[in-house]
């Protein structure tokens, strides 16, 4: 009863902690000087990063700014951060202002405070999913597909602005339509736009590109994530995922003929996919409900193992597929110790391919029976699952599972989490004594029944059955 | 391997009573280990799966009953294969294959031992393999003694007869059967030997679990009173045998019973009625033999003549009555074809059709016995030379077990143990004839002269017979091991082959395709397919199937079968019917997989003639003029325009298969295709795998009026 | 025909004097078990065969009850001593409740 109050408290701590709902306000003092956007929309995903010259007019030193995004854009936003003239990651915290609950915010907190007058150089990355639908939505084998980005001409921000340029790099050269607003420039593979001066804060002006881009729209719909940590020597890791085509529907049949022949045949389709593993991954393995996948290839490199994973047949448009991934890792290279006191750092997520879009991350952490006062650092705001128990071979009371989810998760999210708990080294013993203990069992009762007399009668000679 | 020979060569500080069991437990936990270990080619080659296509049935219904416990997998009405009629699963199948894997599974799980249910329905049948070696030492040393005993489980861990139904993956009622037929026996011959009651109750028990296990339980419930009667017939029938039988069929009938899929039919078909008269004869036979001892010949005589004349009469009119009003069911289609092997060709096409249901030749007799061929007289002889009751029985077994091994090749399954048994009471009777003369005795020095003609080369021709045996006992090994890796190790659902260049090409093509039903098609889909493919489709795709492998219903199958052989509207009508949405076949035109259903079409066109609504479909229409039946340009319009070749052929005109062949060239049938550019009216191309070996289509639904 | 009728009390004579008392015992009881039998059995003749499991369990349930005393009679009957190496009185009759717990459990569950 004690340990679920404790466990109650803890959890609620951790939430309070994770997601730390703050309210600010803006600031009339910043001003941007020079803002450089750049929209890659070569990929799957919309990744804006724009290097901010800020400009503190006001005559107190300013110690953070605030980061915005539209409205239509707020569900899209997976990742926002933040680096300083010295490439120094700057610590970006969601928060929300009074008044203006339609957009979204970052608070951006710099190293040293800004003194009147200064101008430091901001670079803020911006990573958008979903933000680019196909247009037209189904299309049949041979065709190309298109998609339009719907964003902003004008970056969205709470401060005045004095100049400003959008750069927009395309995946291709042949463009259907853009928004045409003087001046701008059409080049090979991107659009400029800008310098647009003296833009108000908070304004839109709608940028809409139709356009053609071939590269795969892989959106994992979930994956689960299981780390199992072995005092043995060894950290299980297994991932089920579930991947699914977002981009144009296939419309109509599928002809394999066409689909061989053809090298340029289905633009779209995804073959195959690079998935990075740990240097250190060995016993690999590949497959799915219905058995062992044999269509991968893997490639041991200096600091990753690169793994082909081609799935059973190629994602068309609306397809989707799900398999199982699996290795091993040697524990000291994430399981640090001192006495009893144990410290996992392990990545929350993983690579799974390059611009990876995933709307679902479970990850689930089992250690050893027995561990006692569990810790979890996080890099940034999860959801904390309860606590619950897997049972496996040699197991009494089951082993602790740690298990928390995020939705929405792109490539920046594949950081270490810190994972400390106790575990007395005695305790290792377990598992060989039950094992031999029980043949002790056995062998006791094989000798007890050997000796034993069952027979049922009064007569002088003993009968054999 | 006499009490002597083992007395002169004593091991250090064992006395030989510990050396015989030493040496016995060694010889055992060897076996066991060794018919557990020859199983798993497959395994490591390819992975651990399931194989062919009933063990997917099997374990489709293992996994429910793990997930939805037993009074529901007893209750289940199964609504995803037969559309739209649906299958009563709990009522027809045999249980006990399940219910030993789902128990093991939760005695493992409560253990915290955790293995997949998979992996448990995988090695199911190498550990059961495992248990049958030890059970067929204990019964070869109720007929012989345990040098035999020893002889027949080495030879049954490795003989092909019994592995080729039961290798890890084969997880079909076979498996388990032979163990609970050989377990019953052993109980049986138990019972006969020492007339307890308690023996007879196990053996009830035994066979209780033979029929929950398999359809083949027929032939032990036949065997058994035919051994009673036997005994009769020989004079030795005793107190012992009418204790072991009388029990054994009451107590095994009323058991038998508790099953769904035999119900009433202990009593009430003909396939019983044997034991049913055997039971009433024993009891007639015990009850005359009471009468003998209390009166005097002559009275006995008289009483005798009356009680006889009235019985028979009664019990005749009975049993003609009864046949006659049909309240005893005449025999099943299944057993009388093994009686009369012409029956099923001309009246049961589906029978006919299984491969497996074909008579056998005799190389295969050799290929999956070798030398036991040969000893199995040798070990008839011997069983003569001694005769018990026991040794009647399994002479009855063996000869019997012959005859239905002819007639069917899928019986080689019940013949491969009564020849290890019979053959290792050979082996084990010859070599210690000889064994016993490589050292000849001290004593008989003195008498040597007069018996010199005698035993001159005795110990030199001893020793020369042992070689031999021994010879042909390790090209036993040899032969089966090849043959276990070479032939009853392929997965079926995995193929490989080997490139020009040596590397292996694996064609997971099936598995791709069920994968690709499973993920990309609505949830309620109906997918139509030949009978073969029904089980795949709904544990691996998990979608509903028109009709599947159980093949109870054959107008449901001649049905599928028009639409097949019919042009495309004709065959759009029937899938209309039947509300189908995706329709699959099995191409190997591409690679050359000759199992596919162009070649099974001809059965597919018998079947569909053969009911009301198929009469127009006539075999000799897709014949040639000359009546052959060809895919090329001479082959008859009706086949080249059929739903079959269309579906199997569509695109595949443009295609180049092989070096210095026209497109179009189908490297199974060798022949490049008659109808190449044609244009699907009806369906839709929804995918083929890469091999070309799976084929999907779908069916376009019906185009908008005024459009 | 009517050297039956002195056949038969000659027969009967014979049985009362010769057989040891254990063994009347038995075949009192098989008698019972052979009058529950014909009861059931025209029973069944009158109302018919619905349902039929439950007169098929009642009805092995007699029969098997029966061959189980007659089997239990042959073994303890001292002149079949020869033919069963020896099994004692007790033993066989250990061996009749293990046989009778059984086919009860499973006519219990039979008779629906």
């Amino acid at each position: 009863m004690a340990k679920l109050r404790f466990y109650c408290i803890f959890l609620l701590y951790i939430l309070i902690k994770c997601e730390s709902a703050s309210v600010d306000t803006i600031s009339s003092d910043i001003r941007f000087k020079n803002v450089d956007r750049t929209i890659d929309i070569s990929t799957q995903l919309v990744r804006i990063t724009s290097k901010l010259t800020l400009e503190n007019t006001g005559s107190t030193p300013v110690k953070n700014f605030l980061i915005a995004v539209e409205s239509s854009a707020k569900n899209n936003a997976a990742f926002a951060g933040a680096k300083d003239s010295n490439n120094k990651d700057l610590r970006v915290v969601e928060t929300t202002v009074k008044g203006y609950e339609y957009a979204k915010f970052w608070r951006v907190d710099l190293k040293e405070a800004v003194n009147p007058g200064a101008t430091p150089q901001i670079t803020v990355t911006l990573v958008l999913t979903k933000a680019l639908l196909p247009y037209p939505t189904a299309i049949t084998q041979q065709e190309d597909q298109l998609v339009k980005y719907i964003g902003n001409l004008y970056i969205y921000s709470p401060y005045y602005i004095t100049s400003q340029k959008t750069n927009v790099i395309l995946s291709s050269k042949s463009v259907e339509s853009f928004t045409k607003v003087k001046p701008f420039t059409q080049q090979d593979g991107g659009i400029q736009y800008g310098p647009y001066p003296n833009v108000k804060p908070f304004s839109e002006k709608e940028l809409a590109i139709h356009y053609k881009n071939n590269s795969p729209f892989l959106t994992v719909t979930r994956i689960e994530r299981l780390i199992e940590v072995s005092h043995w020597g060894n950290i299980a890791v297994e991932e089920v995922i579930e991947i699914e085509h977002t981009g144009a529907k296939l419309k109509g049949p599928f002809s394999r003929y066409d689909y061989q022949q053809d090298h340029h045949s289905g633009p779209a389709s995804v073959r195959s996919y690079k998935t990075l593993l740990p240097a250190s991954a060995s016993d690999v393995y590949y497959r799915d409900t219905n058995g062992n996948i044999s269509t991968s290839n893997m490639k041991v490199k200096k600091d990753s193992v690169e793994l082909d994973l081609r799935p059973r047949y190629p994602l068309f448009g609306g397809w989707r597929t799900h398999y199982t991934l699996g290795y091993n890792v040697p524990s000291y290279e994430y399981l640090y110790q001192s006495g009893n006191d144990y410290l996992l750092k392990m990545r929350v997520i993983d690579h799974i391919y390059d611009d990876m879009q995933v709307d679902e991350v479970v990850t689930k952490i089992i250690l050893p029976e027995g561990s006692t006062s569990v810790k979890v650092n996080l890099p940034y705001p999860v959801t904390r699952l309860p606590d619950s128990l897997h049972y496996t071979y040699l197991d009494t009371k089951g082993r602790p599972v740690i298990s928390f989810t995020k939705k929405n998760i792109v490539e920046n999210h594949i950081e270490d989490f810190q994972l400390r708990y106790t575990f007395p080294r005695l305790l290792m013993l377990q598992e060989p004594l039950l094992v031999v203990g029980f043949l002790y069992a056995l062998f006791l009762c094989v000798i007890i029944y050997v000796r034993l007399d069952f027979s049922i009668h009064k007569a002088e000679h003993p009968h054999k059955d | 391997m006499t009490v002597e020979v083992q007395a002169k060569t004593r091991l250090p500080q064992l006395s030989s009573d510990k050396q015989l069991t030493f040496i016995k437990l060694a010889v055992l936990s060897m076996a066991a280990i060794l018919s557990f270990g020859t199983r798993l080619f497959s395994v490591l080659r390819f992975e651990s799966v399931i194989h062919e296509f009933d063990p997917y049935f099997n374990y489709r219904t293992t996994r429910y009953l793990t997930e939805e416990g037993f009074y529901n997998f007893h209750n289940w009405f199964d609504d995803r294969a037969w559309y739209p009629l649906g299958r009563i699963i709990g009522g027809t199948i045999y249980p006990g294959l399940m219910v030993t894997s789902a128990t093991l599974y939760n005695v493992m799980q409560f253990l915290n031992i955790t293995i997949d249910i998979r992996n448990v329905c995988v090695f199911l049948a190498p550990f059961f393999s495992s248990l049958t070696t030890i059970v067929t030492y204990l019964l070869t040393k109720e007929l012989k003694d345990e040098g035999a005993g020893l002889v027949a489980a080495a030879m049954i861990a490795i003989v092909p007869g019994y592995i080729s139904r039961s290798v890890a993956g084969s997880y079909d009622n076979e498996g388990i059967a032979i163990f609970c037929m050989l377990l019953t026996y052993y109980f049986w011959i138990k019972a006969v030997n020492t007339g307890t009651i308690l023996w007879a109750t196990m053996t009830a028990l035994a066979y209780f679990y033979m029929v929950s296990s398999w359809g083949g339980y027929v032939f032990l419930i036949n065997l058994i009173p035919l051994h009673v009667l036997a005994l009769m017939l020989l004079g030795r029938f005793s107190a012992r045998v009418y204790v072991a039988y009388s029990t054994l069929y009451c107590v095994g009938t009323i058991l038998s019973m508790q099953i769904s899929f035999v119900g009433f039919q202990p009593v009430q078909s003909s396939e019983h009625m044997l034991a049913l008269g055997t039971f009433g004869l024993c009891q007639l036979y015990a009850f005359t033999q009471y009468l003998r001892e209390h009166l005097s010949p002559a009275n006995f005589e008289l009483l005798f003549k009356a009680l006889l004349t009235t019985l028979l009469a009664t019990l005749g009119t009975a049993l003609v009555a009864l046949t006659l009003t049909g309240k005893i069911s005449p025999w099943t289609g299944r057993f009388y074809s093994l009686l009369d092997p012409s029956y099923a060709k001309n009246h049961i096409p589906i029978i006919a059709s299984v491969s497996e249901h074909q008579p056998t030749s005799w190389s295969s007799f050799y290929f999956d016995l070798q030398v036991l061929v040969f000893l199995f007289p040798a070990g008839l002889y011997f069983c003569f030379s001694k005769l018990t009751d026991a040794n009647i029985f399994i002479i009855l077994y063996g000869v019997l077990s012959i005859y239905f091994a002819g007639v069917m090749v899928r019986l080689m399954l019940v013949l491969a143990p009564v020849m290890c048994i019979v053959s290792g009471v050979a082996a084990s009777s010859l070599l210690s004839l000889h064994v016993k003369d490589i050292e000849p005795k001290v004593e008989k020095h003195e008498k040597k002269k007069k018996h010199e003609n005698n035993l001159v080369f005795r110990s030199e021709v001893g020793f020369l017979f042992v070689t031999v045996l021994g010879c042909l006992l390790v090209s036993y090994v040899f032969h089966c091991t090849w043959v276990t890796s070479e032939a009853y190790s392929s997965p079926s659902i995995v193929l490989s082959a080997r490139a020009h260049d040596g590397a292996r090409i694996i064609f997971d093509d099936f598995r791709e395709a069920y994968t690709w039903l499973k993920m990309n098609t609505p949830e309620d889909s109906k997918v139509m397919s030949w009978w073969d493919y029904g089980y795949q489709i709904t544990a691996m795709a998990n979608r509903t199937v028109i009709v599947d492998n159980n093949t109870w219903n054959n107008t449901h199958i001649s049905r599928v079968g028009q639409a097949m052989a019919s042009t495309e509207d004709k065959a759009y009508e029937i899938m209309r019917e039947l509300d189908v949405d995706y329709v699959l076949v099995i191409f190997g035109g591409l690679v050359g997989y000759s199992s596919d259903d162009i070649n099974k079409f001809l059965w597919m066109v018998r079947i569909g003639g053969s009911t009301e609504r198929g009469r127009h479909i006539r075999e000799a229409d897709y014949y040639t003029g000359a009546g052959e039946f060809r895919v090329d340009a001479d082959g008859s319009s009706t086949l080249l325009n059929c739903l079959m070749y269309k579906m199997s052929y569509y695109k595949f005109g443009l295609v180049y298969t092989e070096g210095g062949r026209p497109p179009g060239f189908d490297r199974v049938r060798g022949a490049e295709i008659g109808n190449k550019d044609f244009n699907l009216d009806v369906l839709e191309e929804a995918y083929t795998t890469e091999h070309w070996l799976v084929r999907i289509y779908k069916v376009k639904p019906l185009p908008n009026r005024g459009v | 025909m009517s050297s039956l009728t002195t056949v038969i009390p000659k027969l009967y004579q014979e049985y009362s004097t010769k057989t040891p008392k254990k063994l009347k015992i038995i075949d009192a009881y098989l008698l019972y078990i052979f009058l529950t039998a014909v009861i059931q059995f025209v029973y069944c003749c009158l109302v018919g065969t619905f349902p039929f499991n439950s007169f098929l369990s009642g009805f092995i349930s007699t029969v098997s009850s029966f061959v189980l005393g007659v089997c239990l009679r042959l073994q303890v009957n001292p002149e079949n001593k020869s033919e069963f190496q020896g099994l004692s009185a007790e033993r066989g009759f250990a061996d009749f409740i293990f046989a009778h717990l059984v086919l009860h459990i499973v006519v219990i569950n039979f008779i629906g």
